[in-house]
């Protein structure tokens, strides 16, 4: 297992996070896709301070903290998304429209 | 009470103290009556301090309390006080006099007044004589200033305290306009002094250029207040005010302002020639100008306005020829008798409830002490010897002998002769002849206005006597000599009455009269002026209204709708859908990405 290897896996993670993040209509699900984008990205960290020895092992605690707090902040959203709509389809919410 | 500034202070500030107290008191000003006792207990007051005032000035001299005023990059530019001197003095004890004849006067004039108009003239009266006051005590350009605007606020408002009756409002409207117009010259002159010298005070040296543009300006100034031609046409119309108004602030005392102003800065205008030449030219061109027209005039108060701007310019012409005492008496003394003048009349409308000569006649019988003062106001107002408008009138004349190829003073004596005729005239019209209709149940005034017209009636006459008295007070020369002046004066003036009581008399010779009734009424400058008025004012009004609505608030438009055509333009990509947001923010950080890898 290479530095390589580390990286293909983190693109392919990441990759199927955007995918996520464009076809999933539930917020739910959205917030999963994020997830794994944010992973992509610590494995990243992880594998350069592995393999290459940069000094980058603390960033992750770091977003692993961020990505809490995150997640807490979204997912507040969506229940006050169900409580207003009864539903967590991002689609119900359009009042936005300009 | 023997400190002349703590007198001054008296004279200054109780009338300002019932002014304040009319105004913060309503209930008291609505009352009527009680307005009008603090009104004149303030008045009285003034009087007395001003009196005892010109007895101190002659034993102690004169004494002057400045107090630094307007701080401006730390350094005062201005101070304001109190100055007593025998010129001050003088105009004071004229001034007060007058102010409280002619406020008890107005008590039974505007008896049929609503008691809150009642205590709003009385208040307005108040007002009045502190800004008087603050001007003739002025020891400076600068607090002289405030007082003449204060002056013609009050003017404005005391034209138009009848507000509800269009003529009077509009009479107003134009006073103020046209004295406006000249007081910019006060301010540019105000402004040009303050450069030259550093400061405002009455006798500041300059050099002969700035001296000559700064009284010029200021002579504008003079032009509007004291109603010399061309900028007279606001004092006729200003007879829409209450009579006593018309007494005190357009014959006696507001009108004169201009007249002591140049009194006042003689060191200024003593070193402008020009000025002076002016002033000689404007002066004796409106003493004729308005006495023709007074000489034609149908209503009696319009008589006696002309007849103000005549003698004012007397007044300015005598100032013109160098002669400031000569003006300053001549102001002193018009100011009785224009006074007595005014109120006669006033006692008069209020009898017959018109200001028409035509409806008044015969009311010798019926108005005996009326007709006494009138007779007295006119005598002395023509210059028959012994009154005291002879002894004023004389100097002036006096001190225009020989200038300027003796043409003044040949205008000014048939200024002379016409206004002993137009008085003539008016006393033959009002007092003699048949009674009219109107004047049919006229009375005698009541006592409140009959005493005024007494009082006022003594100075009338005797004031020309202490002539020698006033001169030495003010360090001038004065002594009656029997030479060409009098005697032409005095002859023109009996002459003048002569004709006219042959003209208008028992009499009456109808063809000449109606003749001398149906000549121009001349009220062209009037017309040019209104021409200017609504041409060149209302059409520049009209310019800038059009700039500032089509160009400058057009900009503004402008840019506000751009605003909101641009936000309509590209709102469609605001869809509220939040995946097609996603869907910019991935495809926004892929161009991210690969602008970072091209580089």
């Amino acid at each position: 297992m290479t530095l390589v290897h580390c990286l293909l896996l983190a693109a392919a993670l990441f990759s199927l996070g955007v995918y996520g993040l464009l076809t999933r209509k539930q917020a739910v699900a959205l917030l999963l896709s994020i997830e794994l984008m944010v992973n992509a990205a610590n494995l990243v960290l992880v594998a350069f301070a592995k393999f290459a020895g940069a000094p980058t092992q603390p960033i992750v605690l770091f977003t692993l903290a961020i990505t809490v707090a995150e997640v807490a902040v979204g997912l507040a959203l969506v229940m006050l998304l169900y409580r207003r709509y009864d539903d967590t389809l991002l689609d119900a919410a359009s009042e936005m429209k300009g | 009470m023997n400190d002349p500034l703590l007198l001054a202070a008296v004279a200054l500030l109780v009338p300002l103290a019932a002014a304040l107290l009319l105004v913060v008191a309503p209930p008291l000003r609505h009352r009527g009556t009680p307005a009008a006792w603090i009104c004149i207990a303030a008045s009285l007051a003034s009087l007395a301090a001003a009196v005892r005032l010109v007895a101190l000035h002659a034993q102690l001299g004169g004494a002057r309390w400045t107090t630094t005023w307007l701080f401006a990059a730390a350094k005062p530019i201005a101070s304001v006080g109190l100055c007593v001197d025998a010129v001050s003095t003088a105009m004071l004890a004229v001034v007060t006099l007058v102010a409280l004849c002619v406020q008890v006067f107005s008590v039974a004039y505007m008896h049929d007044e609503s008691p809150r108009g009642f205590g709003r003239y009385f208040a307005l009266h108040a007002l009045f004589l502190f800004s008087m006051n603050l001007l003739v005590i002025a020891p400076n350009l600068l607090q002289a200033f405030a007082g003449w605007e204060l002056v013609g606020l009050t003017s404005y408002l005391l034209i138009g305290f009848w507000f509800a009756k269009p003529s009077a409002a509009r009479a107003a409207v134009k006073a103020f306009w046209m004295t406006k117009l000249a007081d910019m010259g006060f301010l540019f002159g105000l402004l040009w002094l303050f450069v030259a010298s550093g400061g405002f005070e009455w006798s500041a040296k300059l050099d002969p250029t700035v001296a000559t543009g700064v009284t010029l300006l200021l002579f504008v100034a003079v032009v509007g207040k004291s109603a010399q031609f061309p900028l007279h046409v606001w004092l006729p119309d200003a007879m829409e005010g209450p009579t006593p108004v018309s007494a005190l602030l357009h014959a006696a005392t507001m009108v004169a302002a201009g007249v002591f102003l140049v009194v006042r800065a003689d060191p200024l205008f003593a070193q402008a020639p020009l000025t002076r030449e002016t002033m000689l030219w404007i002066g004796s061109t409106t003493a004729v100008f308005a006495a023709c027209l007074a000489l034609v005039q149908r209503d009696i108060k319009k008589v006696l306005a002309y007849s103000t701007c005549s003698q004012l310019g007397y007044m300015v012409a005598a100032l013109g020829a160098g002669s400031a005492f000569a003006g300053f008496f001549h102001l002193g003394m018009h100011a009785f008798f224009k006074a007595l003048l005014f109120l006669a009349a006033g006692s008069v409308i209020h009898a017959v409830h018109s200001n028409e000569l035509s409806d008044m006649g015969g009311l010798r019988r019926k108005m005996p002490v009326t007709t006494f003062a009138f007779v007295i106001g006119a005598l002395s107002l023509a210059g028959i010897p012994g009154f005291a408008g002879f002894f004023s009138k004389d100097l002036v004349l006096a001190s225009l002998e020989g200038r300027a190829g003796w043409i003044p003073w040949g205008l000014l004596m048939g200024a002379a002769f016409l206004t002993a005729f137009y008085m003539g005239r008016t006393v033959c019209l009002a007092f003699f002849g048949k009674l009219s209709p109107k004047s049919e149940h006229a009375h005698e005034a009541p006592l409140a206005m009959s005493v005024p017209l007494l009082v006022l009636a003594v100075p009338s006459v005797i004031a020309g006597f202490f002539g020698a008295e006033f001169a030495h007070s003010l360090g001038a020369h004065y002594e009656v000599h029997l030479g060409l002046t009098p005697i032409v004066a005095s002859s023109l003036a009996v002459a003048g009455f002569v004709a006219a009581l042959v003209v208008f008399g028992r009499r009456r010779d109808a063809s000449v009269a109606s003749a001398i009734e149906r000549l121009d009424r001349a009220s062209f400058v009037d017309r040019g002026w209104e021409a200017l008025y609504r041409r060149v004012l209302l059409g520049l009004s009209d310019v800038l209204g059009w700039i500032d609505r089509y160009v400058i608030d057009g900009l503004m438009n402008l840019t506000g709708y751009a605003t909101l055509e641009a936000g309509s333009a590209v709102r469609g990509a605001q869809t509220g859908r939040m995946r097609h947001y996603l869907v910019a923010v991935v495809v926004g950080a892929i161009l991210l990405a690969m602008l970072g890898w091209a580089r």
